[in-house]
C-alpha cells in the first residue's frame, strides 16, 4: 500500500502543492495529467530522487519518506525504460536480485514465471540496443517486479510504442497485476491507457490535485470544466438551470431543454457535459422509454474514426455521438439528415461555472 | 528539358539538376592543413637527423635514464590524477555543493598559467612554511623524481578531471535511479553502471592525461631541475641538447620522444577500442 500525504515538492519554479494519494494494496491507481502537470516529479519525489518540502510517503505503513531510495522497496519503470545498454538482457533482469544478494530456488523459480509469462526466454542473451520496443518494455517491467517491489511505479511505459504494441502490453500488465496482486502507480497522459488499467484516477493539473476518485466517477463526473476537457468529453456546452424538481434538473442549452440529476440550484450558470458514448441516435417513430431527453437534431458531419464513427449534431446546440458504422449505415446518416438524439438524465452531468474552485475554462 | 528523376521534388531543386552528395571541399582542405603542419615540423626535424648523433643518443645510458623517467613519471602521474579525478568529477557532474563553481573554475588554473609558472607555484610553496614541512616531514619534491611526477601531476589533473566529468554528464541520472530501486547503494552503482558506461571516456582522459605529462616540461624545470640521471625527463634532455646547439641530437631525442609517445598513444588507442566493443 502506498500513502502520499499533503505532499509539496519544489523544482525550480515549479511546485507541487500538497498532494495526497492511496493506493490500495493489489490495486492500480492512475495519476493522469497533460505534460509539466508535475506527474513526473510526484513519481521522482515518491521514488527519493527530489526530497520535499512537506508532507509524508508511507509504503505498507512505514513513513519512508527520508529514506534513501534503495531501501524504499519501490519498483520503477520510467518513460525510457533505462535498460542497462551494456549488460544483456538477463543482467539486466539478475540486476536487483544481485544487487540485494537474492537468489535460491525460490528466487529462480519466481524469475522463471515472471520470464514465461512476458516471453522474454529467447532473448536473455541479448542487448537492450537488439530489441524491439515491445521486447524492451517487457525487459523493463520484468526487471523492475524481479526484486518483488512493494509498489510498482511506471512513468508512461508504453509512450513510444504504436496502438497495437500498446494494448498488448496492457493486456500483459492487467494480468501481471491480477496474477501476482501488483500495488501499482500509473503515471500517464493516456485516458485510455489510464481507463484499462486503473481503478483509481487522479487527475493532476499544474501541480495540484483537480478531482480523485474511481475511474468511472471521474470519467462521467469531472468537478471542473479543465477536467472536463482533459478527460475528452465531447459535447461541453453553456447552461442555466431553469428548475429543480423531485431530484430532477431541466436546464437551458442553447435552443433545447435537458433533463439531468443532481442537486442545482435555478438560476445557477452550468457547463453541460455529455459523453458522446451516452448519446444513443434513433430513426423516427423509435422511442428508448428509460431516456428522459429526446432532442429532435439534424446530422452535421460524421467524422470516421476506428472502432466508432463520431457524429456532429445541431440538436439546439452543438451535440456529438459515437454511433458503430453499422448503426450509421442503418440510421442512413449524412449531413442534413433529421435523427433522434435520445440521453439518458444520469448521462446529463452539470459542472457548475460561477465562483468554482479551480482553474476555469478558457 | 530532361524528365524529373523519381524522388527529385522540381520545386526544391528547380531547374537545376540535383547533384548528388559531395562533402565540403573546404573542410577536407583544412584537415590536410592540419596533417601538413605537423608532417613539416617532423620533415624539418628529419632534416637535421644524421646517423651518428642518432646511434651516440640511442648508446647513451643517459638517454635511457630520461626515456624511462619520462615514461613512468607520466604513468604514475597520471594514474594519480584518475584516482583524484573519478570522485571530483563524479562530484561535480551529479551534485549541487557549496562552492562547485569555485572547483569547476580552478580545473582551468594549470592552461590559463601556463605549465612553467604552476612550476614556478610549486616552487614557492615548497619556499614558505607549509611546504617546508612537507618536504622536511614528509616527501622531498624540489629537484627530485617525486617533483617530476607532482609536477606533471598537477599540470594534468585539471584536464583529466574536467574529461572525466564529460564522460560522466554522458551517462543518464535515469539510469543511476532504476539501479537504487532495485537495492544497489550509491557506490554499487557507480561500479556497476556509471563508470562502466563512462569507460571510453575515462580511458581516452587516462590517454590524454598520460600523453600531456610524457611531453610535460615547463613546470617539471621549475621544481625538479635538469639533473642529468636524476631529474632528466625526454622533454629536458631535448632542452638541453639544443641549449649546446647539437641540432643532430636534440633531432634523434625528438624522434625518439615522438615514436614513444605516438606508439604508447596507438597501442592505447587500440586496448580502448576493443574495451569499449567488448
Amino acid at each position: 500500500m502506498l500513502e502520499v500525504e499533503r505532499l509539496s515538492v519544489r523544482a525550480g519554479v515549479f511546485r507541487l502543492e500538497e498532494i495526497s494519494l492511496t493506493v490500495a494494496s493489489g490495486e492500480c491507481h492512475a495519476v493522469l495529467g497533460p505534460s509539466g502537470c508535475g506527474k513526473t516529479t510526484l513519481l521522482h519525489s515518491i521514488l527519493g530522487v527530489r526530497t520535499p518540502v512537506a508532507g509524508t510517503v508511507r509504503v505498507d505503513g512505514r513513513d519512508v519518506t527520508r529514506w534513501p531510495i534503495e531501501r524504499r522497496g519501490l519498483g520503477y519503470v520510467p518513460q525510457h525504460l533505462a535498460l542497462f545498454p551494456h549488460l544483456t538482457v538477463r543482467e539486466n533482469l539478475w540486476y536487483g536480485l544481485r544487487a540485494r544478494g537474492l537468489g535460491g530456488r525460490e528466487w529462480s523459480a519466481w524469475m522463471e514465471d515472471l520470464i514465461h509469462a512476458t516471453g522474454l526466454k529467447s532473448l536473455l542473451e541479448r542487448r537492450p540496443a537488439e530489441l524491439s520496443g515491445g521486447e524492451r518494455q517487457r525487459a523493463g517491467l520484468v526487471r523492475a517486479l524481479a526484486t518483488r517491489p512493494r509498489v510498482l511505479l511506471l512513468d508512461e511505459p508504453f509512450a513510444a510504442l504504436n496502438e497495437t504494441l500498446r494494448r498488448e502490453l496492457w493486456w500483459l500488465l492487467h494480468g501481471l497485476q491480477r496474477q501476482y496482486g501488483l500495488t501499482v502507480l500509473l503515471v500517464t497522459h493516456d485516458l485510455g491507457e489510464a481507463y484499462f488499467l486503473a481503478q483509481q484516477v487522479t487527475i493532476l493539473w499544474n501541480g495540484r490535485v483537480l478531482q480523485q476518485g474511481e475511474k468511472s466517477t471521474v470519467y462521467r463526473h469531472p468537478i471542473a470544466p479543465v477536467v472536463a476537457e482533459f478527460l475528452g468529453v465531447e459535447t461541453l456546452h453553456p447552461g442555466r438551470v431553469l428548475r429543480v424538481e423531485e431530484g430532477l434538473v431541466t436546464v437551458q442549452v442553447g435552443q433545447a431543454q435537458l433533463v439531468a440529476v443532481g442537486p442545482a440550484q435555478v438560476g445557477r450558470e452550468v457547463l453541460v457535459s455529455i459523453r458522446a458514448g451516452d448519446v444513443m441516435l434513433l430513426g423516427a417513430g423509435e422511442v428508448l422509454t428509460s431516456a428522459r431527453n429526446r432532442l429532435s437534431a439534424r446530422v452535421v458531419s460524421i467524422q470516421a474514426g476506428h472502432p466508432l464513427l463520431r457524429v456532429n449534431l445541431d440538436a439546439g446546440f452543438p451535440l456529438a455521438a459515437l454511433v458503430t458504422r453499422a448503426a450509421a449505415e442503418e440510421l442512413q446518416l449524412e449531413p442534413g439528415r433529421p435523427v433522434q438524439a435520445w440521453i439518458k438524465a444520469p448521462a446529463v452531468h452539470l459542472i457548475p461555472l460561477a465562483g468554482q474552485a479551480g482553474p476555469s475554462l478558457e | 528539358m530532361t524528365p524529373p528523376t523519381p524522388g527529385c521534388n522540381p520545386a526544391v531543386g528547380g531547374a537545376k539538376e540535383l547533384r548528388p552528395f559531395r562533402p565540403p571541399r573546404l573542410s577536407i582542405l583544412a584537415a590536410y592543413a592540419v596533417l601538413s603542419i605537423y608532417a613539416g615540423l617532423i620533415l624539418s626535424t628529419l632534416w637535421f637527423l644524421d646517423l651518428g648523433p642518432l646511434q651516440s643518443v640511442a648508446r647513451s645510458e643517459r638517454t635511457w635514464f630520461a626515456v624511462r623517467l619520462s615514461l613512468g613519471a607520466a604513468t604514475v602521474a597520471a594514474c594519480l590524477a584518475l584516482v583524484c579525478a573519478l570522485p571530483a568529477a563524479y562530484a561535480l557532474s551529479r551534485h549541487r555543493f557549496a562552492g562547485r563553481s569555485w572547483v569547476d573554475a580552478v580545473l582551468e588554473l594549470p592552461m590559463v598559467v601556463s605549465p612553467a609558472a604552476l612550476g614556478a607555484m610549486l616552487l614557492m610553496f615548497f619556499s614558505q612554511p607549509i611546504g617546508q614541512w612537507v618536504q622536511e616531514h614528509a616527501v622531498r619534491f624540489v629537484f627530485t623524481v617525486a617533483g617530476v611526477v607532482l609536477a606533471q601531476f598537477v599540470t594534468v589533473l585539471g584536464v583529466a578531471v574536467r574529461l572525466v566529468k564529460t564522460a560522466f554528464d554522458e551517462v543518464p541520472t535515469e539510469l543511476e535511479t532504476v539501479a537504487r530501486t532495485l537495492g544497489a547503494g550509491p557506490r554499487h552503482v557507480f561500479w556497476t553502471v556509471t563508470l562502466p558506461l563512462a569507460r571510453r571516456g575515462v580511458l581516452a582522459a587516462f590517454v590524454v592525461a598520460w600523453a600531456k605529462a610524457v611531453g610535460e616540461f615547463g613546470a617539471t624545470i621549475m621544481l625538479a631541475g635538469t639533473m642529468a640521471l636524476r631529474t632528466e625527463t625526454l622533454p629536458i634532455a631535448i632542452y638541453l641538447r639544443l641549449s649546446t646547439a647539437d641540432l643532430g641530437g636534440t633531432a634523434a631525442l625528438i624522434l625518439m620522444l615522438l615514436c614513444l609517445g605516438l606508439g604508447a598513444l596507438a597501442v592505447t588507442r587500440q586496448l580502448l577500442g576493443r574495451a569499449t566493443h567488448a
